[in-house]
């Protein structure tokens, strides 16, 4: 770090994201973490109006099945989905930066679905891919002698969820592994393999070790999407919530705006504010503990 | 070259920022004294123009719940431009579509100029009942374009007394495109299985799904969408529509009614007249790959099933009936939930009188039974015609004389809709049995 | 120093060998990927019984091979549901916003990354955390705030706030880059007597090219898809931008059934970012490998 007195360029330079982030994301953030100690019904419900209710919130919402559903399917989501699409992702990373010929080519097309509006890609998954009678994969389990699986039945429609976006998101968690692998130095490579080294020990002593801050940004990037998960679940249940699909804030939403067909439904926006808070506070615990473990192995390169 | 690029980018933005505050414009519009041309047209126009007391200089924004693409949405438009030139009223439409739900408070809270709106008639006075005009006087007035009758005379009576019992006695909305959720089937499969009058019992009910099952088609299906519908008409058969509230709002599920309607539908399944499909139907699958391709002979749907299936079901025969009665404790065929949208004038819109004709314009006559047409859905006017498709829903609708709430309440509470689901289509894949599912929703009670 | 050139390798069989696990795992992907998107592609050249008869593949292949594809449902799509209108704007939002996001986030995440003073780890870690932020928890308290200042529907307004919101992730991303650039250079540019500013301007900007083409890339596809605030914040015909406009015909789609006008509206809000990444990925390769003073 440069400690010169530079006092004068800093301040310019952070002035501009430090206002738009007071306006953009302080102010809503504190005017939505208050409203989650309060009672308050709509959106835009004077301050006047809202009484105060202390945890109460938290407490109702923890009591609430849906909510603890929700919970457990972004628990879901984020370890199980996590472990596989970061994993497939590294290892499409490292194939790719290997030396394979057509490389501008798969990567293209690996990271085509992410580019692609995420209610095409879910219709077509829900349409085509898991349709029982003709759709894909059924066919070709078919061909294979296999019996047809039910694949938006209950409990599988989570699975099929999870795999239909975990296809979109392989290739932009790989385009930064990429980013971050290219920056090894081919020395490392080169020295290894004059060592002897083989693919094996060159990927487990060499990339994952120097990759480390880049595996960092990618969870806490994985993890920012999961908490916030919910165009797929509002894909996959597109009328009304179901236990399979739903996700904290697909049920923040319904709080929030009511948003199911039952034009009786109470909206509740004060335990709406309070989902989101515990969803903010869940990315930063993670992003506080992924720097803690990762701080000391940052190789200057 | 990169100092370049960014003197470059900076000349973009600039050019950019001061073109683009000039494109913006806020909706509000900025009141301005009636046009010349506006007097004229009024001297040519119809007669509804002078006689409504229509404001001088009236302007209206109007948001609605319709997207432009919509064939409602589309008529709309055509409407309102019709409008505009017969009584020179300016109309300044907002298609929201169904974000409106979402956008709408907190534009009135806010004090933004919109003069009319319109949603789902329970929503409109639950939601925004705060922001209503009292409609009583404008409604009970007569007019020219209603053939100097009372407005309210000339247009549906079952829906203007339902806007009066929601608005506690007063009217405070004008219900329009009605709709009813009841039983929609395909004719044609019913004569190929040889049914001649529709079921009005249970137990003729199932005669009907045998007959179907025999010819070869399944009797009935649903998806997730509608599950909750399914199952709450059928346990409003069995104890009646104000049990079923309770149950909903005190989480009880512990009545021997609630088994009882479990094990209809487990009944159901065994008999194979519930589609395997709806255990995997997520919307609008039940509809789209089942029904609109005949493998499917009844759902339990709105009356707006035609015209959203219509591309796929030209010459489809349409047929409607009410579902069956099943306890003598329940309610009966009496007994079904409809509604309609309606609009709503905001109480401190500057143009009560161009607003409500509008609405006029929107509910009687050319524009009333265009919107029918092009949508298949109901017209306001008593004197229009009924699209032919729901021919038979109309009497099922006129013989409705209890109001189900939407699902019979069971979507009240999401907690409550997805057990349902779950339960049904694990009912289905044989994961459950009736007892099971009972004991899902009993075990709902904190 | 000359700039390695990449020599084209001659086929090196021993080489490829050892490669194919991963040839063979890429191909199967990809040809998967070709299979979906292109069944999208399909549907938006049929009508919706077409897309749900279990013949669909055939039906297109027959039309494909007989000449006789249709494309109204493109004509459909740009002309009475005004995308062309919600093209432009698409375009302008994100052009705009794309440039002023990195004038904004570059200088600020070169400042902390590289420079020590009091705060920085604070505004690091608060620049984390409003990445954790559900946007609904923004959206609404702003809504009430821009409404009362009666500025719904500019486009003033929804390009600052995408500016804004996309601006810690930009920061985030690019203080990994800057971190890793060597201090050389501004000791270098000091004992040559340029500014601190002018340092981070001529040098470290240009160097952390590839960082920067990279999340611009990615803000322009993040904003380009972006619907839920443009929903609330612009959703007025005239300022109403691509994925809106998508959105709202899904949603009418859903009344009406018209499925393939749907896809069709899709494919044309999709090309220009898959065209962008297309075209832009060759800087990235290019800015990747080259220029950087070792150590």
């Amino acid at each position: 770090m440069i400690r010169r007195k530079n006092t004068k360029m800093i301040v310019i330079f952070l002035t501009p994201a430090l206002i738009l982030y007071a306006l953009v994301f302080l102010y809503p953030v504190i005017r939505t973490s208050v409203m989650s100690f309060f009672k308050v019904e709509t959106v835009s419900q004077p301050v006047s109006e809202w009484s105060f209710y202390g945890v109460g919130n938290y407490i109702d919402l923890f009591r609430s099945n849906l909510f603890n559903v929700s919970m457990a399917n972004i628990l879901r989501l984020w370890l199980v989905g996590g472990i596989v699409v970061l994993a497939i992702a590294l290892l499409f990373a490292v194939i790719l930066t290997s030396g394979v010929r057509l490389k501008r080519f798969f990567r293209s097309v690996i990271y085509l679905p992410n580019v692609i509006s995420a209610v095409a890609m879910g219709t077509m998954w829900l349409n085509y891919v898991y349709n029982i009678d003709y759709g894909l994969f059924n066919n070709v389990i078919k061909f294979f002698g296999g019996d047809p699986v039910m694949w938006t039945g209950p409990v599988t429609l989570f699975w099929s969820m999870a795999i239909a976006y975990g296809f979109g998101m392989v290739g932009y968690h790989m385009l930064i592994f990429i980013s971050g692998i290219e920056r090894i130095g081919i020395d490392y490579y080169e020295a290894a393999g004059i060592e002897g080294a083989n693919v094996f020990q060159k990927f487990f002593y060499i990339t994952l070790p120097l990759l480390k801050g880049v595996v960092r940004s990618n969870i806490v990037i994985w993890t920012v999407a999961i908490a916030g998960f919910f165009v797929w679940g509002q894909l996959f249940s597109p009328v009304n919530l179901s236990n399979d699909t739903v996700t904290p804030v697909n049920y923040m939403y319904e709080l929030v705006f009511g948003a199911s067909s039952s034009a009786n439904t109470a909206r509740n926006t004060g335990a709406g504010a309070a989902i989101g808070v515990m969803m903010a506070m869940l990315v930063v615990i993670v992003s506080i503990v992924t720097t803690l473990i990762t701080r000391h192995d940052d190789v200057e390169l | 070259m990169k100092k370049s690029m960014r003197v470059l980018s900076m000349f973009i933005v600039l050019l950019m920022a001061l073109t683009a505050c000039n494109s913006g414009g806020t909706p509000a519009p900025a009141p301005t004294p009636a046009p010349t041309a506006g007097d004229a047209s009024q001297a040519e126009a119809s007669p509804a123009a002078e006689d409504s007391g229509i404001e001088p200089g009236a302007q209206l924004v109007y948001w609605t719940m319709w997207n432009e693409a919509e064939p409602q949405g589309q008529v709309i438009a055509e409407a309102a431009e019709a409008f505009e030139k017969a009584t020179g009223v300016k109309m300044d439409v907002n298609f929201n579509g169904r974000d409106i739900r979402k956008t709408l408070e907190p534009a009135l809270a806010a004090g933004e100029e919109i003069d009319l709106f319109d949603e789902d008639v329970d929503r409109v006075i639950n939601n925004w009942g705060a922001y209503l005009l009292p409609l009583d006087d404008l409604v009970n007035a007569s007019y020219d374009d209603t053939n100097g009758q009372p407005y309210r005379s000339v247009v549906s009576k079952t829906l203007m007394d339902l806007a009066e019992q929601l608005g506690g006695g007063s009217i405070q909305q004008i219900p329009y495109q009605p709709f009813i959720f009841t039983v929609m089937y395909n004719k044609d499969l019913f004569d190929n299985a040889g049914i001649t009058s529709s079921p009005k019992t249970w137990d003729e009910f199932l005669d009907v799904c045998a007959k179907l099952k025999e010819s070869g088609v399944d009797a009935i299906t649903v998806d997730d969408a509608y599950m909750a519908a399914l199952f709450g008409y059928t346990l409003d058969r069995i104890v009646g529509a104000e049990k079923c509230a309770e149950m909903v709002a005190n989480l009880d599920f512990s009545d021997p009614g609630v088994l009882k309607a479990c094990e209809l539908w487990e009944n159901m399944v065994n008999e194979g007249y519930l589609s395997t499909k709806a255990a995997t139907n997520v919307w609008p699958a039940g509809q789209v790959d089942e029904f609109a391709k005949s493998t499917v002979a009844m759902y339990l749907n709105g009356t707006w099933l035609p015209n959203e299936i219509k591309e796929q079901t030209p010459g489809f025969n349409w047929g409607s009936f009410a579902w069956p009665a099943i306890e003598s404790t329940g309610d009966g065929i009496e007994a079904h939930n409809y509604g309609g949208q309606s609009y709503g004038i905001n109480k401190n819109t500057k143009y009560p009188n161009a607003a409500f004709a509008f609405v006029r314009w929107m509910t009687v006559g050319e524009y009333d039974q265009k919107l029918a047409d092009e949508s298949m859905g109901v017209p306001m006017a008593n004197d229009a015609t009924w699209p032919v498709q729901l021919a038979e829903a109309k009497e099922v609708f006129d013989n409705s004389s209890i109001r189900l709430a939407w699902a019979a309440n069971m979507e009240d509470d999401p907690e409550v809709n997805t057990v349902i689901k779950d339960g049904l289509s694990k009912l289905v894949t044989g994961a459950y049995n009736a007892q099971q599912f009972a004991d899902s929703l009993a075990a709902l009670k904190k | 120093m000359a700039k390695p050139e990449k020599l084209k390798e001659p086929l090196n069989l021993k080489k490829e060998v050892r490669l194919t696990p991963g040839y063979l795992l890429c191909a199967i992907w990809v040809v998967f990927t070709f299979v979906v998107v292109g069944w999208v592609i399909c549907a938006s050249m049929l009508t919706s019984s077409e897309i749900f008869s279990g013949t669909m593949m055939r039906t297109f292949f027959e039309r494909l091979t007989s000449f006789t594809l249709r494309f109204e449902n493109y004509v459909k799509a740009w002309t009475t549901q005004k995308v062309s209108v919600f093209f432009l704007n698409s375009l302008i939002y994100t052009t705009i916003s794309c440039s002023c996001i990195i004038l904004v986030a570059a200088p600020a995440a070169y400042a902390l990354s590289r420079f020590k003073f009091p705060g920085n780890a604070l505004i690091q870690n608060l620049i984390a955390a409003a990445l954790g932020i559900p946007a609904i928890m923004i959206i609404m308290p702003l809504f009430g705030l821009v409404t009362s200042l009666k500025m719904t529907n500019t486009r003033f307004t929804i390009i600052l706030l995408y500016i804004a919101m996309n601006v810690p992730f930009t920061i985030f991303f690019l203080l990994t880059f800057f971190k890793n650039l060597s201090f050389t250079f501004e000791e270098a540019a000091a004992i040559d007597g340029c500014s601190p500013i002018g340092t981070f301007w001529r040098i470290m900007f240009p160097l952390a090219q590839p960082g920067i083409i990279t999340v611009t890339v990615f803000n322009f596809i993040t904003i380009w898809n972006e619907y839920f605030m443009s929903m609330i914040f612009a959703n007025k015909t005239q300022v109403r931008p691509v994925a809106v406009g998508l959105y709202n015909m899904i949603q009418s789609m859903r009344y009406t059934g018209d499925w393939g006008g749907m896809f069709a509206s899709v494919v044309i809000v999709f090309a220009p970012t898959f065209v962008i990444y297309l075209f832009l990925s060759e800087k990235i390769i290019a800015g990747v490998t080259g220029g950087a003073i070792k150590g």
